[in-house]
This record gives structure tokens, sequence and C-alpha cells, in this order.
């Protein structure tokens, strides 16, 4: 199958500084695609690269079979996008940008329908001056559906957002698997990835350094799953070294040591052990907590922490 | 039929979203408000009041909603992104250009409509003598500056820059460009570098259209003229659109501005070249000297009216008149020599000057009108040289057009205004009956 994108050998330096270093990549059809990596990453750069916005200065772009950059007015057509800055006109209503854009393409959505579809009723008269930042979000993404995309691109669609708006943000773009399109979006929220990427693509310094899917990611990291157990009495440094999986340990809970945080290569097994352990040292367990590798652990093991 | 529906539905509503912005509204309509009525206090006692200044109002208003109220908003909405945004629409760029500009269009012409209109109610300006020319040389115009404004647009990096980079443009058109300044106000030097800008060419391309003058041959230059200024600015202008803010003006982009610049250079050097400059003012090198034997030698002498008829009447060198009527040419005659206009310099343009007395009392019904005409002779004879002469009167009937004409003389006892057109028109006729007696192609 076609894929939605395929960029190969893209490169893009803005004087001496590499944005973009010889990047290949698949996007396939239908896929919620993550790009994360530290700030000044290139992500911004290779997106605005396959959007036309600036231009590559090698490397190949296909957006579904289209050379996006010999043929780009076609390629658009069939590309929905929502950039990280596009102010529109105070006194301009939402209802009047979506037809305004609408106006511009071949096949369009109805403007009425994606003001339902983006929950922009009650402001869809109201002046771009006046929308709050969730709404002016919404509006954005009901412009990036505009006509009716197989690919849309999502630069940074949470940032500065509150949680509650982000996590309407994270419904509607769901929504949107179910339509078949593929999406593509950068993200600094790890987390947001990880829930909503099939396949994210790690990038630092303009390289791609890594591209799977989140899980498997973070099966291939070197990060532990970490037990963190605080008890009355605390438990002994000799008792805990007993336990099966524990590979290293260090104090937890600050001044007042109560607890201890426990690297495991064995999660289950090191658990199960520590109940009986409690009950023979005739301690009582305060607080147990779980942390399993995540994105974040990833990421940071790859770019050095950097953010 | 899409793309023509999208680009009418830009058109109206940014032009929508224009009316809902006070700050259009108060540079587009309240700034030309005031510039009609500084214009009409200093002018309103002119005849016929204002006219002759609706073109230098109309080009400055179209100069300032050009230079300023185009890019300043086209710069704004990009620093805002809009533009940005709009960049993602397909094969959009074109058509949401030419909506913004012709919106600009739009809202410079209703802003001079205003003007005429509010001239004419306040003021009681005569209507433009012919719309259609008013018409077509506003479409010259307005071509012209939006080519600039989308010029300085695109080099303007922000907002403050377009303040700046207006000023280096508005300012010598108002002041040295013939638009604010009469060019006869100026020295010659910047008479001459007059010719090198577009303001006087867009203020006597209305004017064809206010007064009538300058029309034909003259009209069709300064329209040709604004047309190239016009393109070249606006080729290099949609070369160097920016829709992002982010993107830098490449060092390409000095090359292009030349580009634009040269039909300045150009239509200037042209202009001053083929006597096409209508700059024929003191202080500016005689352009009456260029004229040459043949010109002279080709005039006819023909059709003139009769001397003793009701126009342009002449009186014999030797004629009778009454004590009091003696006494009167007396003073008349020793107040013109120390007549500021009748000294002026190019020589030329003393004797337009002179000559426009005799027209003033034709045209007034003087019942000394004929002996004014022959005083006025026997001084042009007593005070030039008959080379000098000979060139200037024929550069006045070969350019009636050109020059400053004198339409009332209160200091001259002439205080009866007479519309500026049948002074020029008189003054070519009285020039050609004067050569033909300096020459002995009529007799006297």
């Amino acid at each position: 199958m076609t894929p939605a994108l395929s960029l190969r050998g893209l490169s893009k330096s803005y004087g001496a500084v590499a944005a973009v270093r010889d990047i290949s990549l698949d996007v396939g059809q239908g896929e919620i695609f993550g790009l994360i990596g530290p700030n000044g990453a290139g992500k911004t750069t290779l997106l605005e690269c396959v959007l036309g916005l600036c231009r590559p200065d090698a490397g190949a772009i296909t957006v579904q079979g289209i050379d996006a950059r010999s043929h780009s007015a076609t390629a658009m057509e069939r590309i929905g996008a929502q950039l990280q800055t596009s102010a529109l006109p105070d006194a301009m209503t939402p209802r009047q940008a979506l037809r305004l854009c609408a106006s511009f393409y071949a096949r369009a959505a109805q403007p009425e329908d994606l003001i339902r579809r983006f929950q922009l009723e009650e402001k869809a008269d109201a002046k771009f001056a006046t929308l709050s930042g969730g709404q002016r979000q919404r509006l954005a993404l009901a412009l990036a559906f505009v006509n009716e995309p197989e690919l849309v691109i999502l630069d940074e669609p949470t940032a500065g957002l509150d949680p509650p708006a982000r996590r309407d943000l994270h419904a509607l773009i769901g929504a949107q698997r179910s339509a078949g399109r593929t999406i593509i979006f950068s993200t600094h929220f790890l987390a947001e990835a990880n829930a909503l990427c099939d396949r994210v693509a790690l990038i630092d310094r303009g390289v791609l350094v890594a591209l799977d899917s989140p899980e498997a990611l973070i099966a291939r990291s070197a990060a532990v799953p970490r037990v963190v157990v605080r008890t009355d009495p605390p438990l002994e440094r000799l008792d805990l070294e007993t336990l099966p999986g524990v590979v290293r340990m260090t104090p937890a809970g600050g001044a007042g040591i109560r607890g201890w945080c426990l690297e495991t290569s064995a999660l289950t097994r090191t658990i199960t052990g520590l109940g009986p352990l409690i009950d023979s040292r005739r301690a009582t367990l305060l607080d147990l907590q779980i942390h399993r590798p995540t994105l974040d652990d990833v990421f940071a093991e790859l770019t050095g922490g950097r953010t | 039929m899409k793309r023509v529906r999208a680009f009418l539905y830009h058109f109206q509503l940014t032009l929508r979203l224009n009316f809902a912005n006070k700050q259009p509204l108060v540079y587009g309509y309240l700034v030309p408000f005031f510039f009609l009525i500084a214009f009409g206090t200093i002018f309103r006692s002119g005849t016929p009041p204002l006219l002759h200044q609706m073109s230098q109002l109309v080009t400055i208003s179209a100069l300032g909603g050009a230079c300023f109220g185009l890019p300043t908003a086209l710069v704004a909405e990009r620093e805002r992104g809009w533009w940005r945004r709009y960049r993602l629409l397909p094969r959009a760029l074109p058509s949401l250009l030419a909506g913004t500009l012709l919106v600009r269009v739009v809202l410079i012409a209703s802003a001079a409509a205003m003007q005429i209109l509010l001239a004419h109610l306040i003021y009681g300006t005569p209507w433009p003598a012919h719309w259609a020319h008013l018409a077509v040389g506003y479409a010259g115009v307005a071509w012209a500056f939006l080519g600039l404004g989308l010029l300085l647009a695109a080099l303007a990096g922000d907002v403050p820059a377009v303040q700046a980079l207006g000023q280096c443009i508005f300012l010598p058109l108002i002041m040295i460009g013939g638009v604010g300044v009469p060019l006869q106000a100026l020295p010659a030097w910047t008479q001459r570098l007059a010719a090198f800008l577009p303001g006087r060419y867009a203020v006597d391309a209305l004017g064809a259209g206010f007064t009538g003058d300058g029309r034909g041959a003259v009209f069709r230059f300064n329209l040709a003229a604004l047309a190239l200024i016009g393109l070249g600015a606006g080729l290099a202008g949609t070369k160097l659109f920016r829709w992002d803010s982010g993107r830098r003006i490449g060092p390409a982009a000095r090359i292009w501005v030349v580009a634009a610049l040269v039909p300045w250079v150009a239509i200037g050097l042209f202009a001053l070249r083929t006597q096409r400059w209508p700059a024929l003012a003191p202080g500016l090198a005689d352009p009456a000297e260029a004229i040459a034997s043949a010109q002279i030698d080709a005039i006819a002498y023909e059709g003139l009216p009769p001397d003793d008829g009701t126009v342009t009447p002449l009186a014999p060198p030797v004629q009778d008149f009454s004590p009091e009527e003696k006494e009167r040419l007396n003073q008349l005659a020793a107040r013109l020599e120390l007549w500021a206009p009748g000294r002026v310099s190019p020589a030329s343009q003393a004797m337009r000057s002179l000559i426009s007395v005799a027209a003033v009392a034709d045209a007034s019904e003087d019942p000394l009108e004929g002996g004014i005409a022959r005083l006025v002779f026997n001084h042009l004879c007593a005070h030039f040289k008959q080379d000098e002469l000979e060139k200037g009167l024929a550069s006045i009937v070969l350019y009636p057009a050109a020059g400053h004409v004198l339409t009332v003389m209160p200091e001259l006892d002439l205080p009866d205004p007479i519309d500026a057109g049948i002074v020029r028109e008189r003054d070519a006729i009285y020039a050609e009956k004067f050569l033909g007696r300096i020459r002995g192609r009529i007799n006297d």
C-alpha cells in the first residue's frame, strides 16, 4: 500500500545549522504518528518541509504517492495542517474562516459540519479575538480538516492548553482515527504521544534517532521498572537484597528515611516476595508505588536528558 | 468557477473586516477628510475654489493609503501568521493578494470620492470636468502607488519599518515631487529631480480629469509613466513578497529594488529630454530655449480672431485714449515694471504671466482690454531680447498647458478671477498675435 507520507534523505540547513539531516521514514495509511524530540530538534522544520513552507536542501517528499516538491498544490489538496502560530484576523469569525478556507479546495467539508464536529457552535459567529485558547485550537484543528484531508499534520496542537482542553483535543484527534485519516503530530508531551500514537519518531539535533511504536521503544529501553515501598518500621537493606529480581536499591523518602526505591528486572516476582517479607518483619505497609519505564525514559536515554 | 468564488468571498470578507476595524477607518477616511479641510482652508478662495488643488489632494490620500495603509495591513497580517496560514491553501496566494489589493483600491477610491463630494458640498468645488479621464487617471495612480505599497510590504521587516520606509517615499513626493508643494515654488535642481518621481505624473493625470488641462498626449504620457512605475514596483513586490515573518530577504532583493526603480529613472530622463516634463516653471533652465527655429517657422498665424473683435482684442500701435484711460494705462505700465510675476526666471514663465494680464483683461471684458494687450506687447518688446522673446512666445503657442498661469491680479486692478483654462487659451492666441508681429508675419 502506498504510504501516506514518505520521506527520503530529507535535509534542511539554515546557514551553518543543520535543522534536518538525511531523514527517511514512511507513515502508513490511517496511522497516528508522533514526532517527538527536544526543543530545536528539527520537528517543526521537518513538518514545514512537508507542507511546502520551507524548501528542503535535499531529499524527496511523497504524499499519497504524489511528489510534494514538484506538485505541491496537488499535494496540498490532500493535506490538512495546523501550525504552531497562525492567528486569524481579530474580527473574523470561525464560520467565516472555515468558509474562506473551504472555498479554495476542490473538495471541502461543510463549515456547519466542522463547527459541530469541533464543538464550536457557541462561538461560530464570535470574533476570533474573543475565543479562548482552547477554542482557538479547536478552530485551528477544524481548519486543518476543512478539505477532508487524507493526511493531517498538527504542529504541537496541545501546546499552551490546560489539561481539560488538552483532553478535549485528544478526544477529537482520536475520533479522526475512525475516519481512516493519517495524522502526524509533533508534541512535547510524551504521555500524549504514548497514549495517541501508533508509532513515534524521536528526532534529536535534526537526526532521526528512533522510530517504532511507543511499546517497542520502551521495551528496547535499558530502563527497568521501579518499586517504591515505605513501611513502619522501615525494612532493612539486607532483607531487601534477598528479594528476587532486585538489581539496585536507593533510599526513598527524604531525610526521615522510611522507604526504598527498588529497581528490578522481574517486577512481578519482586512484588510477590515483598508481602511475606513485610509480614515476617512485623512491619506496616505505608505506601507502595510501581513505576514502569515510559517514553520519558526512552527520551532521556536517547537525548541525554535534554528537553 | 470555484477559484472565482473563492476570490470574491475573500474580497468581500476582507472589505467587511476592514470596515469592522477602527484603525483603517481612521487612516482611510478621517485623515483624508482632515487633508481636505486643510486644503480648503488655504485654497477656498481660489477660482474655482479648490479645483486646481483637488488632484494634489486626491494624490496625497492615495499615496497615504498605498504607502502606509496597504503595507501596514500586509505586514501586520504577516506578523500574526495569517499569510503563513493562507500559504497552506492550494494555489491561493495570487488570488488572496489580488483580493487584498482590490480591497485597498476600493478603500482609497472611496476616500477620493468622499473628498470630491465633500469639497463640492463644503467649498462649492465644481464637479470634475472629465469623469472618464478622472477614472482612468485614478486607476493609473492606484496601480502605481499600490505597486509601491506592495514593494514596501515586502521590504519592511515589521510594522515600524513600514512607517520608516513609507516616509522615505511619502515625504519626498509631497515636498519635492510636486504633490504637496507646487513645482514652481521649488529650486531648479529639485524640479529636475521631481521628473524622476511618480508624484507629479499622478497629480497631472488626475488634473486632466478635474480641470481638463493636460488631456490628450500629455495624459497618455502621464498614464504610461504611472503604468510603468506600478509595473516595476508591483513585479518586485510580488517577487519579494513574504508570507512568513521568519523569512528574511536575501541579497538578491537589492537587484529587484533596483529593477523597480529603473522605470523612475527611464521616465525622468525621457520626460526631460523630450520636453514632456510639465515643469516649465521659475528656477528651471528655460525650456523655451529648446524651441527650434523650425518649430517657430511652422507657426501659421491662421484663424486668429480679429484685433478689433471681442476675443483677444489688440489696440493699434497708435490710438487716442481719453485722459482717464491714458492715466490708467500709465499707472498699469508703471506697475508692470515692478510686477514680480513679470520678472521671474525663466523668461518664458515671466512672458506667460505678462500675457496672462492681457488674457485676464480680455476675459473679464475690461473696457481697456485692447489697450492693455498693446501695453503688454510693448512691455514684452522693451524687456526681452528678440530671440528670447520669439522662443518664449512660441513656447506659449506650442505648449499652452505648460507653465503656470495667473487667473486674478488685484494688484493690477484686475480683480475678477478667470478660469485657468480660458486664460491659457487666450494666452496662446495673444502669444501668436505678438509673435506674428515681431517676426513680420502679421502687419501691425
